[in-house]
């Protein structure tokens, strides 16, 4: 399973479980954030969470005498929020911990040896919109 | 013409190990090929002394016995650091696993191929024991790795295929 479907599915998860479904917020389960009349999607579907696809990296970790090296694979993944600046809503908060939480379901059990998991999010303010754009990092072996 | 050896191949550089010399050569019958070897160093070295003259500005030397060994580094294989789960009963260091067999002291032959296993190249060959095993792990490093010295009983031989 992907990086991308892993924490899609663990977006999809109510907040109380780690995700973001609830009645003010929601997740785009398979559209790619792409860009509507100059508008990308996640700013014209405030609090619908989307995702991009991954970006991938193999780096050579090792080289050995008999070439049986040992590669990194770094992978990224964004996802972005779209927020009504002038009335954030109260969950707010418990969303952006559980997106940054998100990073934990790419593990062992998963199938994926993590070496480094990351995830942080910027945020800009445009207009009377807020929008975060979360950034997953991944080192696995 | 000078030529330079090309390891990148990755087939020129090989640590073979065995209980004969026979089975230690290149591609010998039953010769454990260690994998996953990072670098391979051949040190012989005379053991040389130096000494001062009352009518020379310069000192003087001899040479004493060579010290010979064989030191590398290599990423941790299971089978070949502890033995496999069966043993296979042709090549008692490849079941007993590089640990086993320094810990136990065993005697082991070895050669080093410089170009391979072909009719005609060169290796170097000893006896000797396998020493400096040290294990480490860290999550930098994501994976185990080991450095691994053979302390030559003896001397080095330079053979050809």
């Amino acid at each position: 399973m992907s990086i991308r479907t892993l924490i899609l599915q663990q977006l999809a998860n109510t907040l109380a479980n780690g995700g973001v479904a609830s009645t003010d917020y929601s997740l785009e389960a398979t559209e790619l954030p792409w860009t509507a009349s100059g508008e990308p999607l996640y700013v014209k579907n405030m609090r619908v969470v989307y995702v991009s696809d991954e970006e991938e990296a193999k780096i050579q970790l090792y080289r050995t005498l008999d070439q049986g090296d040992v590669y990194q694979t770094d992978t990224m993944v964004q996802a972005f929020l779209t927020e009504d600046a002038k009335n954030i809503n109260a969950n707010n908060p418990t969303v952006i911990e559980n997106m940054l939480n998100a990073k934990s379901v790419v593990n062992t059990a998963n199938g994926y040896n993590v070496q480094i998991a990351e995830s942080g999010y910027e945020q800009e303010i445009e207009g009377d919109t807020i929008t975060y754009t979360f950034e997953y990092t991944f080192t696995t072996i | 013409m000078s030529e330079v050896i090309n390891v990148t191949a990755g087939t020129e550089a090989i640590l073979t190990l065995g209980t004969t010399a026979a089975m230690a050569e290149p591609l010998g019958t039953n010769g454990m090929i260690i994998p996953l070897m990072q670098d391979v160093t051949i040190n012989a070295s005379p053991g040389i002394v130096r000494y001062s003259v009352l009518d020379n500005p310069s000192s003087k030397a001899f040479t004493t016995v060579n010290e010979n060994s064989v030191s590398g580094n290599m990423l941790l294989d299971e089978d070949t650091f502890f033995g496999p789960a069966a043993a296979g009963g042709l090549n008692t260091i490849a079941d007993a696993g590089l640990f086993k067999t320094s810990t136990d002291k065993t005697e082991i032959f070895f050669s080093i191929a410089f170009q391979g296993s072909d009719s005609g190249d060169h290796y170097i060959a000893g006896k000797g024991f396998i020493s400096g095993l040290a294990p480490t792990a860290s999550m930098d490093a994501a994976i185990w790795l080991t450095p691994i010295e053979i302390v030559v009983n003896g001397e080095l031989s330079k053979l050809t295929k």
